[in-house]
């Protein structure tokens, strides 16, 4: 991966303590009615992907009923196409941990859970520096720091899959009856986040610079953008730039897949109009998930793409629920077949019949990921219920996955 | 008046002929509760009868058995013609008649026992240990049966034989067909993907 | 004993324990039909009138993967 400086978060990518202290301050300890009230201005929104209000979640697990108070960072991302946490782990693995810490200190927690990608031992490595050099600044222990290993499954960073990780059992999804801010780790309300969202706190509280983006949406976003080459490169963009500013002319001239794997797809000139705005692109149909940018290779058809990703999405079921284990496979295939000239009509069927049932969003994120090329592609889609696209073959080339 | 009738019953042959015949009805109603046990849970979607009325069949043929051996427990002990106490019914040693036949028998009415409770307490316990408990019930059944050879008074008759052979042949029938049929639907797996290419 | 809400319920599943054995629809076929796999898709809320049958689908479910939970709104 190759990691541009950025305005805010990336201002530095030097992940020593001291240059972290220096650049951007001591640690400030507000008490939570304070922390709820910068949040709040600040409309700060998760960026693991569900985008939710991250007041909401700080303010329900405050207020529910429990012994204890949990705090999660999970820096484990799923997703194979993103590496934004990984470039935060790396370069600015301090505003992550301040961040946490913040959150930590304002519920009253003395344990913090970091759970890092087990297929990244340089992510634990640097978290363990990280966490080396903070016990001997501060010597109170004040704060006790857990790190634990994720499997590198596609579904291991749901959040069930993380308490069950962190309670000793398999890293994988089961149902949970309340959500995690009120019944999470051991049935307490436990905070659970991705680690961008805690480095975006962790930023605003140490302040020390005007706040980049817009009065409306202030604050960044970090983006991982694959490119034609194979790498992907981790930007950082305040809201409301403009992506002709973000992307090249010729990764914006085709079809764009926005959000992953359980993403939507942009067509070709969508973007042009359009900023880095959750507003923006909720408005537009589409939204930027876990901050995943995947420009698709000209000459590419974004269907046989979509049937690629949808293969790779089946086989990463956990196997627990039977409409997500049986129902994914059976989608793919049926997307596989009505590539090749059938009828949409078993595709149309599945999506239904997967959407919404399961213990996480696997199968709700895949019936996502096909609608959305259905709709975004309708020529497409017309060329191959007559004869097929026409397009160059990718052969066995996926979309831009990843390689870091 | 009630003195006199009790002591008629104890000393006649009424209690022993309701502990014989509580004791064959018995055999047969377990056998079709472990029968039904067996083969409510086979896999398939192609069935005879709706899977709840084999459930819930299952479930009051078990509780039919209870009655039933609290029955023959109650009317073993209060005949006095053979010297059997109250807590050699759950206890497998200690017994002066025939103890490692009625031992056995113990056995067996301790395992139907611990099913039922356990199964009153079912969402209370969780599936995994209430499962892992009342796989246990199984044994009741071989118990029940040494037990009814060792110390059936027609036992070794024609008919106790038959008995005896029906049950044998229903379990041992019910076995097949569930193993049969699950080994043939495990056969039909999700699609395997792993050959294709992403 | 809390008098029943007349807002209706919902049957829930725990899709992880769920092995699609079915007693589900055949007790409360009003509510639960099965995809083609044999799990339940639950088609509606449970009605005051059908509470007594999903309470015997959430009992008599073998893998205890369905539960009854009242809507407050």
């Amino acid at each position: 991966m190759r990691v541009q400086r950025g305005p805010w978060l990336l201002r530095s990518i030097d992940p020593d303590l001291g240059t972290h202290r220096g650049l951007r301050g001591p640690l400030p300890r507000p008490a939570l009615d304070d922390l709820l009230d910068l949040v709040d201005a600040s409309g700060l929104r998760g960026r693991g992907g569900a985008a939710f209000p991250f007041a909401t979640k700080l303010r329900t697990a405050a207020n529910a009923r429990g012994r204890r108070r949990h705090v999660v960072v999970n820096l484990s991302e799923g997703e194979p196409a993103s590496v934004k946490d990984l470039a935060l782990t790396l370069h600015q693995p301090h505003l992550v941990l301040d961040g946490a810490a913040l959150v930590a200190l304002a519920l009253g927690t003395r344990e913090v859970h970091l759970v890092a990608p087990a297929e990244h031992p340089e992510a634990t490595q640097a978290l363990t520096t990280a966490l080396g050099e903070r016990r001997k600044a501060d010597r109170s222990r004040r704060l006790r720091w857990r790190l634990h290993q994720a499997s590198p499954r596609f579904v291991a960073g749901e959040a069930s899959a993380v308490t069950e990780l962190i309670e000793g059992r398999v890293n994988l999804p089961v149902t949970s009856w309340q959500p995690t801010a009120i019944a999470g780790l051991k049935g307490e309300p436990t905070l659970l986040s991705n680690a961008e969202t805690y480095a975006q706190l962790a930023a605003l509280a140490l302040g020390g610079s005007a706040v980049p983006g817009t009065a409306a949406e202030p604050g960044t976003r970090l983006l991982s953008i694959g490119e034609a080459s194979g790498t992907t490169r981790v930007v950082e963009v305040p809201h409301g730039t403009p992506w002709p500013h973000v992307l090249t002319a010729e990764e914006l001239a085709g079809p764009v897949l926005l959000g992953g794997y359980h993403g939507t797809w942009a067509p070709a000139g969508l973007l042009d109009g359009l900023t880095v705005s959750h507003a923006d692109l909720t408005g537009a149909g589409v939204g930027l998930g876990a901050g995943v940018v995947l420009p698709l290779p000209p000459g590419t058809c974004p269907l046989r793409a979509t049937a690629g990703v949808t293969r790779y999405l089946a086989r990463q079921s956990a196997g627990r629920c039977g409409p997500c284990l049986n129902g994914l496979p059976e989608l793919a295939m049926a997307f596989d077949g009505f590539l090749a000239g059938g009828s949409l009509d078993r595709v149309e069927r599945l999506i239904g019949l997967v959407a919404g049932r399961g213990a996480c969003a696997h199968p709700d994120g895949t019936a996502r990921l096909v609608r959305s090329a259905l709709a975004a592609f309708p020529d497409e889609v017309a060329a191959h219920a007559a004869d097929g696209c026409g397009a160059v073959d990718l052969g066995t080339r996926p979309i831009a996955v990843v390689a870091r | 008046m009630l003195d006199s009738l009790t002591q008629n019953l104890s000393q006649g042959p009424m209690l022993w002929y309701l502990n014989r015949g509580s004791g064959v009805a018995l055999l047969l109603v377990l056998t079709a509760t472990l029968c039904l046990g067996i083969l409510s849970a086979r896999a398939g979607r192609a069935r005879l009868v709706p899977r709840f009325v084999d459930q819930q069949l299952h479930r009051n043929l078990g509780v039919l058995s209870l009655v039933l051996v609290v029955g023959h427990v109650v009317t073993a002990v209060a005949d006095s013609y053979v010297d059997i106490r109250w807590w050699q019914a759950v206890s497998p040693v200690g017994a002066t008649y025939k103890p490692l036949w009625l031992g056995l028998g113990s056995i067996a009415f301790d395992v139907m026992l611990l099913v039922v409770l356990t199964s009153l307490a079912r969402r209370r316990l969780g599936q995994r240990a209430w499962h892992a408990l009342h796989v246990l019930g199984y044994l009741s059944w071989p118990f029940a049966m040494a037990h009814s050879v060792g110390i059936g008074t027609d036992a070794m008759s024609s008919w106790g034989r038959q008995v005896g052979l029906g049950c044998l042949v229903a379990v041992a029938g019910a076995a097949t067909v569930r193993v049969g049929v699950d080994l043939l639907a495990s056969r039909r797996r999700p699609a395997d993907l792993s050959g294709a290419p992403l | 004993m809390s008098r029943e809400s007349d807002r209706g319920s919902d049957l829930r599943v725990d899709w992880p324990r769920c092995e699609g054995r079915g007693l589900c629809h055949e007790l409360l076929p009003e509510v639960v039909d099965l995809d083609p796999w044999g799990y339940p898709i639950v088609t509606g809320p449970v009605t005051r009138a059908l509470r007594p049958a999903a309470r015997e689908a959430v009992r008599d479910c073998p893998k205890l993967a369905l539960r009854l939970v009242e809507r407050r709104d």
